[in-house]
């Protein structure tokens, strides 16, 4: 090569390296040091932080970072579109993620950053990976929206976009002011945390005081209260951006790739199970006295591998991933520090959907009962309680993975066949403490008898009532499978978990909620 | 400094009361006892604060949702 043939060349190269220079500095330089400094004081941090919190360090590899909005005169003032997208490593796993920058005109939808996320979804279903979502946007776009024309070319054109068939799992993070397709797939997702302050809600407060012509709180609308403790559309809340991060890390530590796979094995901690000798101080001797279940599904699996979801959500039903054994499993028992562990109709749906996701990605489903029954009464029958606990069986029922179901100690009525009991589980064993039967006996006496406690007769029709309803009876005609010692239960769980492994399909079970509805 | 009430969160009647109005209460703390399904039910302060008022008494009967209690958040 010549001297001036080798110096065009590389002006031509210098050319092109500078013309890129540019357009990466002005794309990553997002809504503009103003806006990016005055998220740093909130202790907030900005769309392509959060990715690089999120993914494997230096593993991100960026997906439309040259795009811009379709309107020409917005070209300038929309880097990436106001999301980011692209693909990174989680614990060396790879996954497809969309991160809201809200610096850029809100973050709002448009005709471009619609692609993105439609090109995330595709190549996350079709290769395997989780996809995740960073929510805070402001909804769609105006007035790229608005008139017939807006609606037709920005809105409808994919009969898919909020279809749902968990063959990937999703996860999800509303860490600001998030209304429209923000908070569609944040409440889509199989886990989504919010972060304190954040907002999720179908429109914005100053949209809704418009519409109900009030003062609408943004707290009150779409708070981290509201969500965790009364819609239950936040799995887990967290203060900060970074523990948001570290959630949907942990979340999918425990989940496989995609649903054709096992979830992943991790190695048992140190000192996993060491508080099994001294498991039955954890359940009161007295009968009448309440206990905080999670203590004990602490102790019996491995050392600080429980994840619970929905931790202020229906609280009577506890919900939440965890290994023993280095296996993922998902855990759902009953608490009878809230409620004696009666299940309300929260708790009935926290449940439907956890075992839902459970059986969506190849999860065996570990029960720990001790449950008095049903919440009844009016109120639970306003709030629909039949329909809720037959979801729940129909769900049980539905479940291919295997289901384990363990009473630790009372198991009553419908509740007994909702929480695993006879042939609802693949194995049903119990605590010598369970006791198992149709109703409490002193119930039964006034239903039966019309006889409250003290009045003659009662003592007699109660001594009729109060057949045997220990374990053995149960056991003996083997309607129950094993009889396990408490000190003994971890043992029992991994190595029947072991027993129970779906050879014929490495792991694989048959799906057949994967439509089912993300909330009820 | 703003304020919060306990709500029962099932019907049954006040077993004990636990806690004195003034005390400073942890995370998780009893603040009293409900009978509901034959069973003894703690009313926990889940957030903490300082117990303002007490608003029902021993034996008292109580429905789900009924304010119980009032706690500085």
């Amino acid at each position: 090569m010549s001297a001036s043939s080798a110096d065009a060349a590389l002006a031509r190269q210098t050319q092109l390296d500078d013309e890129y220079a540019r357009r990466h500095d002005h794309a990553v330089a997002m809504g503009g040091e103003v806006k990016l400094a005055r998220r740093r004081e909130q202790g907030v941090l900005n769309a392509r932080e959060r990715m690089d919190r999120l993914f494997d360090e230096g593993s991100f590899i960026e997906s439309g970072l040259f795009a811009t909005s379709a309107v020409p005169a917005d070209a300038l003032k929309s880097p990436a579109d106001g999301k980011v997208a692209g693909f990174g490593r989680i614990h060396g796993r790879e996954a497809a993620a969309v991160a809201n920058d809200f610096t850029v005109m809100g973050a709002s939808s448009g005709a471009t950053n619609g692609r993105k996320i439609a090109h995330m979804k595709r190549v996350a279903t079709q290769r395997g990976m989780p996809l995740i979502f960073l929510g805070e946007s402001s909804g769609a776009r105006m007035p790229d929206h608005m008139g017939s024309r807006g609606m037709g070319s920005l809105l409808g054109n994919d009969g898919a976009q909020y279809q749902r068939l968990r063959e990937t799992p999703w996860a999800s993070a509303t860490l600001g002011l998030s209304y429209g397709s923000s908070s569609w797939y944040s409440v889509m997702s199989d886990f989504h945390v919010m972060r304190k302050g954040a907002v999720l809600a179908v429109s914005s407060s100053l949209l809704a005081s418009l519409a109900v012509k009030e003062e609408v709180d943004p707290q009150e609308l779409g708070g981290w209260k509201l969500h965790a403790e009364v819609t239950g559309f936040a799995d887990m809340v967290v203060d900060t951006d970074e523990q948001a991060l570290l959630a949907i890390r942990q979340f999918l530590s425990y989940l496989p790739s995609h649903h054709q796979e096992a979830p992943p094995v991790a190695p048992v901690p140190e000192g996993s199970g060491q508080g099994m000798a001294d498991i039955l101080k954890l359940l009161p001797a007295s009968r009448t006295q309440v206990y905080d279940v999670r203590q004990i599904i602490r102790t019996v699996v491995d050392r600080d591998s429980f994840f619970e979801l929905k931790a202020r959500f229906g609280r009577v039903g506890v919900t939440g991933l965890a290994r023993l054994g280095g296996q993922t499993v998902g855990i759902v028992a009953n608490n009878p520090l809230y409620k004696g562990g009666a299940l309300d109709t929260d708790a009935c749906e926290k449940i439907t959907s956890f075992i839902v996701l459970c059986d969506s990605f190849n999860i065996p489903i570990v029960m720990l009962v001790d449950t008095p029954g049903f919440v009844i009464g009016t109120e639970a029958e306003r709030r629909r309680a039949p329909g809720k606990i037959m979801n729940f069986m129909n769900a049980l029922s539905l479940v291919s993975v295997p289901k384990i179901s363990l009473v630790l100690r009372k198991s009553y009525g419908q509740a007994y066949l909702n929480m695993g009991g006879g042939r609802n589980s693949d194995e049903f064993a119990g605590w010598p403490t369970a006791e198992i039967s149709f109703m409490d006996p002193q119930f039964a006496v006034k239903v039966v008898h019309g006889l409250e406690p003290g009045s003659p007769g009662f003592d007699e029709a109660q001594a009729q009532m109060d057949r045997a309803s220990s374990v053995w009876d149960i056991a003996s005609i083997y309607a129950m499978q094993s009889v396990v010692r408490p000190q003994d239960t971890r043992e029992y769980l991994i190595r029947m978990l072991q027993v129970h492994e779906l050879r014929m399909t490495r792991g694989v079970g048959k799906h057949l909620m994967h439509a089912w509805p993300t909330s009820y | 400094m703003s304020s919060s009430p306990l709500l029962s969160q099932v019907t049954g009647s006040v077993w004990e009361i636990t806690a004195q109005v003034g005390q400073t209460l942890a995370p998780g703390d009893t603040v009293m006892v409900l009978e509901s399904m034959k069973m003894e039910i703690p009313v926990l302060c889940e957030d903490g604060g300082t117990l303002l008022e007490i608003l029902v008494e021993k034996g008292e009967a109580v429905s789900e949702g009924q304010p119980l209690a009032v706690v500085s958040a």
